[in-house]
Parts: C-alpha cells; sequence; structure tokens
C-alpha cells in the first residue's frame, strides 16, 4: 500500500459509513484514482458513493470496453486496474474481458453489484450467479454476504490479484450490503507466500549453462509481470546469451541487443524459430509453451534440454518436462544465476548474428498501394520513447509484432493469450489514463475496430489524445489468410467490404481523422495523426492480397516456415 | 487410464466444491468417486478418486493454484488399489 493513503485510511478508523461508501475507500486506500465502468440498477449504491468522491470514474458504453480499460491501465502501469458493472447483464459483458486478464496475467479487480441477498435464488430482475460464472474466468472470486466481510473481501481481493501470478478477481455485491452500514476497520493483511528458489536449483541451472554450446533464452510477459525486465537485461549483458521473446515478452529486450532475433512462433521471424530449433539449451524466462509459440510441441527445441524460470509453479513441466525447474522470483533468480558467469559462446554468437543478416525483414515493395508491415516500422522509428502501442487481433496484430519495436514491455499491449479482437480501443483508453504524458496509439483492423466501437465516445467525452492506426483491408484478414491456404479459398464470411467511412464516422465522434492509400502519403499521414493535438483517426486502405509472413501451419514444426507466396502489387 | 486418490483440505466456502470440480474436469480428469466433509476448524475435506490418461501433477498442480484450497494430497495412484476402493 502507498503511504498516505494508508494515512487517510487511517485517519477515519471507527467511522459509520455505508457499505458502498467503504467500497470507494477501500479502493482510495489501495492508490486507485481511476475506475472504468457502467452503472446500472444493483450497483447504484456505490455509484451513489462514487459521486463527488476523489476517485474518478470513466464511463465506458459497454462494460467490455470498461473493463479492457481496466486491463490496457495495468498492462501499461503495472498497477491493477479496477471495473465496475452491475447485476445480471452488467456482469455477463464482463466475462470475456475477465478472460482476456486470465490468460494474459494481468491484475484487474471487477466489482460488480448484485440483486440483494434476500432475493439471490429467485430469478431476480437482472440477476444471474456471477459467482458460479466467474470460477472459468478470473483467478479468484468473491460473492459478499454480509457487510462485514466487505473491507477485508476488498483487500484481499487486491492483494490475490497482483500477488503470485496475477490476475483477474471479481467481488460480487449484493445491493442490501452496499446500503448495510459498517465501521470501516483497516483489516490486518496476511501475506502472500511466494515460491522460493533453492541454491540446488541453482547450481544445476547453472551446470546446465557451463555444459551448453548452444544455449537459447525464450522470453515471456512473465518477465515484464515480475518487474524483472532490467534483470533480464543484466543476465544478457553478462552471459551474451541470444533470445527471442514471445508475443507478451515482446519489450522486455530492446532491438539492438545482441543475438536477439525478435518474436518466435507461428508468425515469429526465421531466424527466431530456426535459432530455437538448433539449440541445445533453451532457458524459458516467464513463459509457457503456448501452442502458437511451439508449433508441434514434440518437435519444438527438439534436442535442448530446458531450464524453466516462472513464478507460477503449475506452468513447470505442464506441457514440456523440464530438467531444472524453478519456481519464483525471477528478480532475484536471474541475479543469482548469472553470478561469476563469464561468456563463454562466441561460435554460437558468430552464428545467431549470421542468421540475423540473412533473414532481417525486407520493406522495399514495388508498387503504389501501402504495405503495412513498412508503414508499422516507419511509425516506430517515429514514435517518442515514452509511448504505448495497443493492438487488436489478426493480421495487423502480427505485423505490430513484426515490425514494430517497443523499449519495455508495457508499451506493448496486445490481447495474447485470449487472442480478443476488440481490445485495441478501451486498452488504449485504459493505457492513456494510466500514462498521460505518453504517447498512446490503437492500431486495429477493420474487424476488429467495429467490436468496441462505442468506446469512439469514451474518447470523445474526456479529450482523450488516443491515435487510432485503422489498417483496412476490407477482410477478415487473418481468417481469409487460413481460407486461402488451408480451406481451398472458399471464402466463408470474412468479406467486409461493407464496412462503414471511418473517417465520417469518427467525424461524428469529433475525432479528426484522413483516408490514406498510396505509399506515397505514409510519411505525411502519421506525422499528421502524430501531431495532432487530440484524438485523430488515420484510416489506411492497404491491398487484401497481402498476408503475414512467415507462417507456421497448424501441426508443423517451427522450423517449417511458409514463406511469402503474396502476389506482388 | 490412470486412477489416483485425492485428499484435499479446503477453506469452508459455499462455493469451494464447484471451483474443484470445474478444475478437475476441465484439466481432463474423470470424478470416479467423490466424499466431502465439512469439519470443525472451518475447514472441509474432500476426497477424490479421479480417473485420466493425463499425469496427476497437471491436476495437483492447479488445485493447488485455487486460493481457498488450503492442501491436496495424492494418497495413491495405483490402478489395483483405486479399483479395490472404488467397490468398497
Amino acid at each position: 500500500m502507498e503511504q498516505g493513503q494508508e494515512g487517510a485510511a487511517q485517519m477515519e478508523q471507527g467511522q459509520t459509513i455505508r457499505g458502498a461508501d467503504a467500497v470507494i475507500k477501500a479502493l482510495a486506500a489501495h492508490g486507485v484514482t481511476t475506475v472504468f465502468g457502467y452503472p446500472g440498477g444493483a450497483i447504484m449504491p456505490i455509484y451513489d458513493a462514487l459521486y463527488g468522491s476523489p476517485v474518478e470514474h470513466l464511463l465506458s458504453r459497454h462494460e467490455q470496453g470498461a473493463a479492457f480499460a481496466a486491463v490496457g491501465y495495468a498492462r501499461a502501469s503495472g498497477k491493477t486496474g479496477v471495473c465496475f458493472a452491475t447485476s445480471g447483464p452488467g456482469a455477463t459483458n464482463l466475462v470475456t474481458s475477465l478472460a482476456d486478464a486470465l490468460l494474459d496475467s494481468v491484475p484487474v479487480v471487477a466489482i460488480t453489484g448484485q440483486v440483494s441477498t434476500a432475493v439471490i435464488g429467485t430469478d431476480a430482475f437482472q440477476e444471474i450467479d456471477v459467482l458460479g460464472m466467474s470460477l472459468s474466468c478470473t483467478k479468484h472470486s468473491f460473492m459478499v454476504s454480509h457487510v462485514d466481510e466487505l473491507v477485508p473481501t476488498l483487500y484481499k481481493a487486491f492483494e490475490v490479484a497482483a500477488s503470485g501470478r496475477p490476475g483477474p478477481v471479481l467481488v460480487d455485491i449484493p445491493k442490501d450490503v452496499q446500503i448495510a452500514m459498517l465501521e470501516y476497520k483497516t483489516p490486518l493483511q496476511a501475506i502472500s507466500t511466494e515460491p522460493e528458489h533453492t541454491s540446488e536449483q541453482l547450481n544445476d541451472a547453472r551446470a546446465l549453462i557451463e555444459q551448453a554450446k548452444q544455449p537459447m533464452l525464450y522470453v515471456g510477459g512473465g518477465v515484464g509481470m515480475a518487474s524483472a525486465v532490467e534483470q533480464l537485461r543484466d543476465f544478457i549483458k553478462v552471459t551474451g546469451i541470444p533470445s527471442v521473446a514471445t508475443l507478451k515478452g515482446l519489450g522486455s529486450i530492446t532491438i539492438d541487443t545482441p543475438g536477439y532475433l525478435g518474436m518466435l512462433g507461428m508468425h515469429g521471424s526465421k531466424a527466431a524459430n530456426l535459432a530455437v530449433q538448433e539449440c541445445d539449451l533453451l532457458i524459458v524466462v516467464g513463459a509457457r509453451f503456448d501452442d502458437r509459440v511451439t508449433g508441434r510441441l514434440a518437435s519444438f527445441a527438439e534436442n535442448a534440454k530446458v531450464i524453466h524460470l516462472d513464478i507460477d509453479a503449475a506452468e513447470l513441466g505442464k506441457l514440456r518436462l523440464p530438467e531444472v525447474a524453478i519456481a519464483g522470483d525471477l528478480r532475484q533468480i536471474l541475479p543469482a544465476l548469472s553470478q561469476n558467469m563469464g561468456q563463454q559462446f562466441a561460435a554460437w554468437q558468430a552464428k545467431i548474428e549470421h542468421m540475423k543478416q540473412e533473414h532481417q525483414w525486407r520493406y522495399d515493395r514495388p508498387g503504389e498501394l501501402i504495405y503495412a508491415p513498412a508503414m508499422l516500422n516507419r511509425l516506430a522509428q517515429k514514435l517518442p520513447k515514452n509511448s504505448v502501442v495497443a493492438c487488436d487481433v489478426g493480421q495487423h496484430q502480427m505485423w505490430v509484432a513484426q515490425h514494430m519495436f517497443f523499449n519495455r514491455p508495457e508499451d506493448h499491449l496486445s490481447s495474447a493469450g485470449l487472442g480478443t479482437m476488440g481490445f485495441g480501443l478501451p486498452a488504449a483508453i485504459g493505457a492513456k489514463v494510466a500514462r498521460p504524458d505518453a504517447t498512446v496509439v490503437t492500431v486495429s483492423g477493420d474487424g476488429s475496430f467495429m467490436m468496441n466501437v462505442q468506446e469512439l465516445t469514451t474518447i470523445k467525452r474526456k479529450r482523450l489524445p488516443v491515435k487510432i492506426l485503422l489498417i483496412d483491408n476490407q477482410k477478415l484478414g487473418m481468417v481469409k489468410q487460413w481460407q486461402q491456404l488451408f480451406f481451398e479459398e472458399r471464402y466463408s464470411e470474412t468479406d467486409l467490404s461493407d464496412n462503414p467511412d471511418f473517417v465520417k464516422m469518427a467525424s461524428a465522434f469529433e475525432i479528426p481523422g484522413r483516408n490514406i492509400f498510396k505509399a506515397s502519403e505514409v510519411e505525411a499521414g502519421l506525422d499528421e495523426m502524430l501531431n495532432s493535438e487530440g484524438p485523430f483517426l488515420l484510416h489506411v486502405s492497404i491491398d487484401d492480397a497481402h498476408n503475414v509472413w512467415p507462417l507456421v501451419p497448424p501441426g508443423a514444426s517451427n522450423q517449417d516456415m511458409m514463406e511469402e507466396m503474396d502476389k506482388q502489387t | 487410464m490412470n486412477n489416483y486418490s485425492l485428499a484435499l483440505n479446503v477453506q469452508q466456502r459455499p462455493e469451494v466444491l464447484e471451483r474443484v470440480l470445474r478444475v478437475a474436469r476441465h484439466r481432463g480428469f474423470k470424478i470416479a468417486n467423490l466424499s466431502m466433509q465439512l469439519n470443525s476448524n472451518n475447514s472441509t475435506s474432500i476426497d477424490m478418486l479421479v480417473e485420466s490418461e493425463r499425469e496427476i501433477g497437471l491436476l495437483t498442480n492447479q488445485i493447488n493454484k485455487l486460493i481457498d484450497v488450503i492442501d491436496c494430497r495424492v494418497l495413491f495412484s495405483d490402478p489395483s488399489a483405486a479399483l479395490v476402493k472404488q467397490k468398497g
């Protein structure tokens, strides 16, 4: 807990207040300055307590948008995001965002109103069993059945959301509990125990590294979540071990780091995939052998021994049995592991650098039309150091991962585990609230953008200077790509040529915009978007023939990548 | 098919059994036998016999992550012994 807030909470000890007021007070005690939400009948006492309180509220126009804004806020800042929704449909609308936060280990506390305890189980108006519904889409959940449990439950919720492997926690609060009176006392907090590594585990891991000739680091989102970016960068500097990252791991390692080959997996760089397939030791740091990373699991880094480091013991051996498994805090494990270690992999480093040179991305496209990878690479070059890019899901998301570069993992927000279309716009809103000084850009596609387009109103209401780069191929591009490659070009329901006029639509929300069609317009378009004072929508029409390359086909090993086969335009 | 016998000690919460059952089903374990008992110290004992092709660690690791689970022990994973207990 932050100083000052704790003092404020203690100052008012012993005061009798409504449950609803206690909710706001408990949030303030946890340093929460902004919540994202949408009111409704069963949460009205909490909205009443919010009225005039120092906690700011950002009204979304759909609860999924509110919860994604909380996710974006959390991912961009490292703090716990908070969202509110009412009972019934309000709560059910949260499910997708909570599931997204669960798969990407994002600390979020969702507070839902519930019908009064006396009518729970009677199929009352806007009643649904939210606790039951929450079991599969949260790290943990509570229903507060008595006002005495309210404050301790809220404190526990924040503790569970942020500790260990973070995740979403839902607190369902019946209306009668919100209006009941209580004496606010700061609860005594049990300190959660985190797993700790042993010196024997470290020795075993060191021995494997010393025996290795061709080690690789496979870096996941756990590094950023553990605030272990500096420790990882030091580890790489000390040992010189080459590295690759997952979608969530991007930004943990800067692109100018020697031996860093970018993203691995289904749409990873060729060098990254080949290097991992060739390595004799895979050091897995805060990652989980996701199927989009491994391709055919049985042949993933087939000849490598594995050292697996993660805070979540359940990930160790879940999909690949490691030779050494260490559950614990990466901030401690990484420095302990590299102690007294020198650089001993010169031949392998040289080979890696050669692979990196051989398989570089190329942006020299002939033709008049806009090549999205080149445009995104240009955008990355133009962005100031303090920037956040929130993507949606699909082809543009993979192009962002391949062709943009990030200073920190919290600068790249992408729905990785759940792959939720509609993530980008509300996540960008949350990121802008968390980091008002950062340039925040959402890169979206014409399919994804429509999934939470109502959040343009949230931007309008707060005049949030969120930049929207909308890449439009009038297709559900990633699905179309698979239909083209694996379903005999039977394009079932992936044509989106009846899209609205996006710039006209943005203007209805008082967001200025521009359409660009030609490669020659990219430079001025990006500059106009970035230099505009408020929000801006840059609508970019691209050729629908462009696909994401390379591609590891489903069921194939990562060395068997399909190479570009687009017709040149 | 492997049979495993598990003994869980969990917090007494109305939804705790649902949490354990959901995890068992989702992680690919069929419940062959189940009994639970409320204890006087606010805990609940759950004894389960589960079947799966999968390693038991894939289930116990996930059960141990549940906030309301105090501990989870594998009593045995011997197929014939499991059968005897099932019949008894």
